[in-house]
Formats: C-alpha cells, sequence, structure tokens
C-alpha cells in the first residue's frame, strides 16, 4: 500500500512538473488569482478553530496540513 | 490601539519569535522591520446540547510581513472549557455509580440517562511561531513551533516545509514535515489500559505520565489551472505512537446474554462503582493515511471553495469529508458565506459497547463514541464587511451535529433496545476583527 501511494506521488509529482506545463496563466492575467478571497486558505484563525473543534469530535484530522498532537481531547 | 503602542508590542513578539524559534538570519530583520504588524483576533462560542461539553475562546495571531517575501506569524489560543461528556458506559435502565477519574468520590447517573464524566473543565492555552522565507528564486522555506498548555497535557512540536514553484509559478510541489511530543498527565493518573475501575481511594492501577508522538508527513501539489480556479492536492501520513488510549473513557462489562451491565459486589463502609467497568485500551500505535484536495472558482465575484479529504488507518477507520463554501459579494465591502460540510466515518475495528462478562480480554477495546460510526453534518453562514480604514469584520454562526448507528453485529441481547450512539447537537458562533 505504501508503496504504490510513493508511485502514486511520484507520479503525480512528475506530470505536474511536466504535463502541466500546459496549464496556467501568465504573470499578468493573475488579478484574480491574487485576490484575498482566492487564496486557499482565506481566513487562518476559522481554519484552525475548525480543525481544532473537528479534531477533537471526529477520528480524523489533518489533510489540508499538519493533523498530529496538540490537544487532550482525542 | 495607537501606532506607537503596535510598535512596542511587536518589539516584544519578534524578540520572543527570535528567540522561540532560534533562527539566526530572522534576528537582523527582528531587529530592524518592527515597524508594522497585521492582527487577526477572534472570540469563539462552541456549545453542545445537554449540557455537554461548552468552549469560550479567544485567539490572536499577529503576522509581520518583511521585504523578500519574508514573514512570520504569531499565534495565541486560550480555551476554557467545561461541560460533560460521555464516559463511555452505556445507558441503563438502573441507576449506575461510578468512581470519578480523580479517584476521591463517586457520582451516580439515574436510570435510563447517558452516562456522563462531568468533571471535564479545563484551560487550554496554545501558542504558534511561524517564519516564512524564500530560497532563491523558485523555492520558499516555511519553519514552526508550536506549544500548548492543559491542566493534564502539554504539547510541544516542530514543523517544516519547502516548496518549489514551477511552470511560470502555475505549479507548486511541497514537502512538509511535523513532530509532536505530547504529555500526558491525567486526573488521578493515567489507569493502565482496560484495568478495573476501583473503590474510592484506590489508585493501584494508576500509573505516572504518559507520552505520545505524532510524525506527520505532508506532500503537496498546487496546481492554476486558469485565470479563475486554482487546486490543491495533498497526500498526507501520520504516525502517532506512545499512550493514545483516553484515560477518561470507559467500557461497560456486561452479560453475553442479555447484554446488561453486570452488578459489583460493594466493599463496606467505602464508596465505589456500582457495577463492573474497565478503563478502555487502544493500541500504542496508529498510522493515518489522508488524500485531500480543494477548488477555488471565481465566478464573476462570487468564489466557490469546495474540498474533500479520504482518510484511512490501521485501526480500521475510514472517513470521507466534503466541504462547500460560497463566498458571495453584497457590494463591494460586504459578503456572505455559506457554510456546509459532511463528514462520515466508520468505527474502530475495536470499538465495542461492552466486554463480555468471564471471557478473555481482548487485546483493545473503546466506547469512545468519537471512534463509533457515524455522519457529522455542519451548516452555517458567515457575514463580513470591511471598515473604512480598511479593517475586517466576520460572524459566523454554525450548527454541527452528529448522528451515530452502533453496528448490529456489536450489540448483545437487550442492548438492541437500551443502547444508542449519544448523538450530538452543538452551536459555533465565533466573531473575527482583522486591523
Amino acid at each position: 500500500m505504501q508503496k504504490m501511494i510513493l508511485r502514486v506521488a511520484a507520479l503525480v509529482a512528475v506530470v505536474c512538473s511536466t504535463g502541466c506545463s500546459s496549464l496556467g496563466v501568465e504573470p499578468w492575467d493573475r488579478d484574480i488569482l491574487a485576490k484575498d478571497e482566492m487564496q486557499l486558505v482565506t481566513d487562518p484563525m476559522e481554519a484552525a478553530t475548525d480543525d481544532h473543534i473537528y479534531f477533537s469530535k471526529e477520528a480524523s484530522s489533518g489533510g489540508r496540513g499538519f493533523g498530529g498532537g496538540g490537544c487532550g481531547c482525542n | 490601539m495607537t501606532r506607537k503602542k503596535n510598535a512596542s508590542i511587536s518589539a516584544t513578539l519578534a524578540t520572543a519569535t527570535c528567540a522561540l524559534l532560534g533562527t539566526a538570519p530572522a534576528a537582523p530583520v527582528c531587529a530592524q522591520e518592527i515597524d508594522r504588524w497585521d492582527f487577526d483576533t477572534s472570540l469563539l462560542y462552541y456549545g453542545e446540547d445537554n449540557s455537554r461539553v461548552q468552549d469560550a475562546s479567544i485567539g490572536l495571531l499577529a503576522t509581520r510581513d518583511f521585504l523578500d517575501d519574508r514573514s512570520l506569524s504569531l499565534g495565541l489560543t486560550v480555551d476554557a472549557l467545561t461541560g460533560a461528556t460521555p464516559s463511555g458506559a452505556n445507558t441503563q435502565p438502573v441507576a449506575q455509580t461510578f468512581t470519578r477519574p480523580s479517584g476521591k468520590s463517586v457520582y451516580t447517573t439515574p436510570a435510563n440517562e447517558l452516562p456522563l464524566d462531568d468533571t471535564f473543565r479545563d484551560t487550554r492555552v496554545a501558542l504558534t511561531a511561524n517564519w516564512q522565507q524564500p530560497l532563491g528564486r523558485m523555492y520558499s522555506f516555511n519553519v514552526g513551533a508550536s506549544a500548548s498548555k492543559e491542566y493534564d497535557y502539554t504539547h510541544v512540536g516542530f514543523n517544516a516545509r519547502l516548496a518549489r514553484d514551477f511552470n511560470n509559478r502555475n505549479t507548486t510541489l511541497s514537502a512538509g514535515i511535523a513532530l509532536a511530543m505530547d504529555d500526558i498527565d491525567a486526573v488521578g493518573g493515567a489507569p493502565t489500559p482496560l484495568s478495573p475501575m476501583l473503590d474510592v481511594g484506590v489508585l493501584s492501577n494508576r500509573m505516572d505520565s504518559e507520552s505520545k508522538d505524532v510524525f506527520d508527513v505532508v506532500l503537496g501539489v498546487t496546481q492554476v489551472f486558469g485565470r479563475n480556479t486554482v487546486a490543491q492536492f495533498n497526500y498526507s501520513y501520520s504516525d502517532a505512537s506512545g499512550y493514545l488510549t483516553d484515560p477518561y473513557k470507559i467500557v461497560s462489562v456486561v452479560d453475553g446474554i442479555t447484554g446488561d451491565i453486570v452488578p459489583r459486589p460493594p466493599t463496606p463502609g467505602v464508596d465505589g462503582p456500582s457495577h463492573q467497568f474497565l478503563f478502555e485500551g487502544r493500541p500504542d500505535e496508529r498510522v493515518k493515511q489522508s488524500f485531500y484536495g480543494q477548488v477555488k472558482h471565481y465566478m464573476s465575484g462570487k468564489v466557490l471553495d469546495a474540498s474533500y479529504r479520504y482518510m484511512t488507518d490501521d485501526w480500521d477507520i475510514e472517513s470521507h469529508t466534503l466541504d462547500l463554501r460560497l463566498r458571495w459579494p453584497l457590494g463591494s465591502e460586504r459578503y456572505l458565506e455559506p457554510h456546509l460540510r459532511y463528514y462520515t466515518q466508520t468505527e474502530a475495528d475495536f470499538y465495542t459497547v461492552g466486554i463480555v462478562d468471564g471471557q478473555v480480554l481482548p487485546a483493545y477495546a473503546s466506547s469512545d463514541y468519537r471512534l463509533g460510526n457515524f455522519d457529522g453534518i455542519t451548516a452555517g453562514v458567515k457575514y463580513g464587511w470591511k471598515t473604512r480604514n480598511n479593517h475586517d469584520f466576520s460572524i459566523r454562526l454554525e450548527l454541527y451535529q452528529q448522528r451515530g448507528d452502533i453496528p448490529a453485529n456489536l450489540l448483545i441481547g437487550n442492548q438492541a433496545g437500551t443502547v444508542s450512539y449519544p448523538d450530538l447537537d452543538a452551536v459555533i458562533a465565533q466573531f473575527a476583527y482583522r486591523f
């Protein structure tokens, strides 16, 4: 399982560093992507709050970022 | 707050952070460029129904952008927690008496009520520090530290992340690692897993301070798909080892035919549990893997934020999480953001609603509802606005609901009519101010 995941990760890395070269925009077309509301995490405080709540109440954590430790609640 | 006061706070924060991170390159920056910080502040109320957990929390995140894309952020969160939480014991048609975790007294749950441990009261203080800077033209580097302290729990963690841009900065590959070293100093001492709940004053099955370590790896790809669309894909690997048991959770001992709880002969003159209960026991290692994808798409001013996570672990838990947000502008200074989140998980392979009396003890057992089979739904809305001096306010209100089922093959005899998953309804209210 872990070998397979590493292979998939390597494949994604290779594809995205070569095959994705046709995707994307020129630097002068980044006006929308540069907006605050288009950042992947727009509200770090809210994101941290939600991560903490769901870490305490569910058996899953992380995904977007690191998911381990930090609280006696689970 | 005046600029002068800001500068004074900034200087103190910068000095403290340089000392905490121990980053030599940051030192001259901290000394020279301390004239302006951005602050994110937050007030949160989280409250569960039926007098279960209540949390009032304040948060502060201070961020300073330096020249050349370097930035420093410092976070502080203080949580005040009260309320009761399900102990793991089964609801029964008779009253049940339990010894408190401290071992100093008992409490009684009336017949037909869910046993709740009402001694839950804690204050948690958490600190984070993070430094980010470019390395050469195409790389960026991020290093952070975190620490938190509760009455019975101490956390120290470190993390680092390296990212490289490709394809005209339309593709970013990143790799990060994190290490957490946590200590558990349970009230009354952490119980030996699967040992019995004993009379008041008897702490012979309690251990000293326990610890756990968590090692995380996150590999990620961020890809710009066009002028309006950006996406992220992450793979996460997490290895937790050490004392992963919850020291306050218990499991009922039940009759193998009826499924009813088993009485415990009282010790004359001493308070103690009315029935047989065992402290839960979990494996001392857990490996989790997650696949996470997120897309942000801009549609004539509106922004859709959709994410999905699949998690699997070696405790046989699988989960799916779908999160949708739509930021809907109301003019140029205000917006409304509805939010919907769906979560579902399967139970751990050692999840149980009773250990059968007289049989050989299983290797592991837990009745913690968070390791059970349930769905969670969050629905809410956020309203945000910008002031004339460019400060941001937002307020959000969300409802979180857990509904679970106990798999039929785990139920014995009468349990089908008496034991059910402890459903949960909670409200999340948060006020945030960014200046």
